[in-house]
């Protein structure tokens, strides 16, 4: 019986090592090797997907397309940089993530660009940013818009918001409550997200920066035991009142269900809800939406950028091809046509395209917002700074902790992992 | 030497599919980013204010959703074991929440918990009620509650299955000698009933405590440890160290002094399901 298993075993190893073999010598023998490209499963990615069908079909070279969702993106891309597998030839990367995936020679040096390109979409495509070389290229460029109710505030006869203080104001007159037959019928002044990690980030950037706040100082180190910091984030807190109960758990999609629903006048925003703000089975807002640079206080207001990147991992093992593919989709026609699909351009002709302009009535706001647009302090512990500044905002926002207590736990959080090396 | 080849095909599985993980978890524990050895990792958990409020959580979740699935398991089981007609269609309909993909739960409680959207506060409104305080998962005060709450309501009908199946195969004789002898139905269920139900019900603890010691679906769908830090449970937190801060060291020491917790605890409920001598 013992020998009758031995045998079958040794059948089996040999089954299995002619198997190999063959395998090996099919793969040798292909003639075009397939570009692998890793998108987010997205709209940003929906356009990156058709593009490279579409070069794949110009070109002859066989694409494939590797969609990933946003969370599990991140953690692929930097497994396969790491451990340098070359699984993707290009990768489309969130602009946070860049000082983490360029680091140690991961990603190769492209081409410098064309002066087309908006400076503040180049600028984190460079390591060191602004002023090293380039190892990507902006596909799509996100930056923040402030949003508002133009009819609320027409009837109102309020003027567009220029500061967070006319935004507070602005907020105590659109609120209302009234009860109608018995039913509620209500309207919150202001809608923000504060639940954790990147959404309450995300919201309170623009308010943290228009008061004077820096999150990181010249050295890397925090730098949020300051007035300042503590003034934006008190700010936050006031126009808190005027927000729906619970916004401390909300993300982007109740922030945007209630700007659709006609339940909030106001609210920071990004560019790929516009198409859902005036489409007539989803909202009930059509037009009424203004949009309008992001408010300032001490200092100009500045929105923030939210960028994807396209760079070629050091193992591609298609590197001439990738690079040929990323010139090709960042080009003006390219980029043009990812934009119709609902993709913000990184180039300024693009966004001056009377096709585009009579298309897209946001495009010159979302324009002058990218020109000044402000990318999240460039540093490879990002997604953990995030994490716990997020926590301490999200905890003043629910109540938990003040203004003080919550920048004094984010600064010795975020200390404690600056220490912890990397800067 | 025979039966070591008998053998060899499960141990080589049981090798590469749990030992090799194992090892390479409890390597990477002692192993700092730059891959040096170190007891960093270790040491640094005694300092980690965060890591204590997640184990808080976990024990908080553990505890009360254990208890209530426990609770309502048996009492359910109890209940439906006494109905004479349409028992079986009661019972599917109990099992329901069961066989929905946890993620899929998550999502559909997620939309009955908005706060001005949600069918909970909708159902409260249109009784004429004001629900503005009620925020459920969205508010730091209620959310963990509220995400034991989707637990329960998905695991109690695990706890119900078990018991239900054990109320099948209790001795008749005895609940019948019980009965004419003129024991009362609590009697009868404190002395005969519990006593013989208690393996099932340490079983079911054990199960239903090992998965909730490492609840992630849940509350990664329906807060992300939000508000604030309010649901972050150690699952969860082990996740963001490993797959979005990149630090598997740490991550590993954690997941370490995870499995060493759910296996003392799932020691000490193995050892009462022993037969006592």
């Amino acid at each position: 019986m013992t020998t009758t298993y031995i045998n079958w075993m040794r059948r089996m190893r040999n089954r299995l090592l002619m198997a190999v073999a063959l395998l090996l010598l099919t793969s040798c023998n292909q003639s075009a090797r397939p570009l692998t490209i890793a998108i987010n499963a997205g709209v940003e990615g929906d356009a990156l997907k058709a593009a490279a069908q579409e070069w794949g079909d110009k070109s002859g070279v066989p694409v494939e397309v590797v969609e990933l969702p946003y969370s599990n993106l991140f953690e692929k891309l930097l497994l396969d940089l790491t451990s340098k597998t070359g699984a993707y030839d290009v990768v489309m990367m969130d602009d946070p993530w860049f000082p983490r995936m360029v680091e140690g020679g991961k990603l190769l040096e492209l081409p410098t660009p064309d002066a087309d390109f908006l400076e503040s979409c180049l600028d984190v495509c460079r390591h060191p940013y602004k002023t090293g070389k380039f190892y990507a290229l902006p596909y799509v460029g996100n930056s923040q818009l402030f949003f508002y109710r133009k009819d609320l505030f027409e009837l109102q006869h309020l003027a567009e918001p220029k500061t967070w203080d006319d935004v507070l104001a602005a907020a105590a007159k659109l609120r209302f409550k009234k009860t109608i037959n018995g039913k509620i019928d209500e309207r919150f002044g202001y809608v923000m997200r504060a639940a954790p990690g990147n959404a309450a980030v995300t919201d309170f950037m623009p308010l943290f920066w228009a008061y004077g706040g820096e999150l990181l100082d010249a050295k890397g180190n925090p730098s949020l035991n300051t007035a300042e910091s503590v003034a934006a984030l008190e700010m936050m807190l006031r126009l808190g009142k005027y927000s729906p109960p619970g916004y401390a758990g909300f993300n982007a999609d109740e922030v945007s269900a209630h700007l659709l629903q006609s339940t909030a006048a106001m609210s920071i925003n990004w560019p790929a809800w516009i198409a859902a703000m005036d489409n007539p089975q989803k909202s009930r807002v059509v037009n009424a939406i203004g949009f309008a640079p992001m408010p300032g206080a001490r200092l100009p207001g500045q929105a923030e950028l939210g960028a994807w990147l396209l760079g070629i991992p050091a193992a591609s093992h298609n590197a001439e091809q990738a690079k040929l593919f990323i010139a090709w989709a960042t080009g003006r026609q390219a980029m043009k046509e990812a934009a119709v699909r609902g993709n913000p351009p990184t180039r300024r002709q693009v966004f001056l395209d009377p096709d585009l302009l009579r298309r897209f009535r946001s495009y010159p706001m979302q324009l002058k917002s990218l020109e000044t647009a402000r990318p999240r302090p460039r540093t490879t512990q990002w997604n953990e700074i995030e994490n716990v500044f997020g926590i301490a905002i999200s905890k003043a926002n629910a109540g938990s902790l003040t203004a003080v207590e919550a920048m004094a736990q984010a600064q010795a959080d975020i200390a404690a992992i600056v220490a912890r090396g990397g800067k | 030497m025979k039966s070591f080849w008998w053998v060899a095909p499960a141990v080589s599985v049981l090798a590469v599919m749990s030992l090799y993980p194992l090892a390479f978890l409890v390597l990477s524990g002692f192993h700092s980013s730059s891959g040096e050895w170190t007891l960093q990792n270790f040491t640094r958990m005694a300092s980690d204010r965060m890591l204590g409020e997640a184990l808080w959580h976990t024990a908080l979740f553990v505890t009360v959703a254990l208890t209530l699935e426990l609770l309502f398991g048996l009492v359910l089981a109890l209940l439906i074991d006494s109905v004479r007609r349409g028992r079986g269609l009661l019972r599917t309909t109990i099992m329901v929440p069961m066989l929905l993909p946890p993620v899929v739960a998550a999502v559909v409680w997620r939309l009955i918990y908005n706060p001005q959207f949600g069918l909970l506060n909708g159902t409260l409104r249109a009784f004429g009620a004001d629900p503005s305080a009620l925020t459920w998962t969205n508010g730091e005060g209620g959310a963990l509650w509220s995400v034991i709450a989707v637990d329960v309501w998905e695991w109690t009908p695990f706890v119900f299955l078990l018991v239900s199946a054990a109320l099948q195969s209790l001795p008749q004789e005895a609940l019948e000698a019980a009965r004419v002898d003129g024991a009362s139905r609590w009697r009868v269920f404190f002395d005969i009933e519990l006593p013989l139900l208690k393996p099932v019900l340490l079983l079911a603890a054990m199960l239903r405590g090992i998965d909730l010691i490492r609840v992630f679906d849940q509350v990664f769908m329906l807060t992300q440890g939000g508000p604030g830090f309010a649901t972050e449970t150690i699952s969860l937190y082990i996740y963001r160290t490993a797959f979005r801060f990149f630090d598997f060291g740490y991550a590993a020491a954690m997941s370490i002094l995870l499995l060493i917790i759910a296996t003392f605890l799932a020691r000490r409920l193995a050892r009462q399901l022993r037969p006592q001598a």
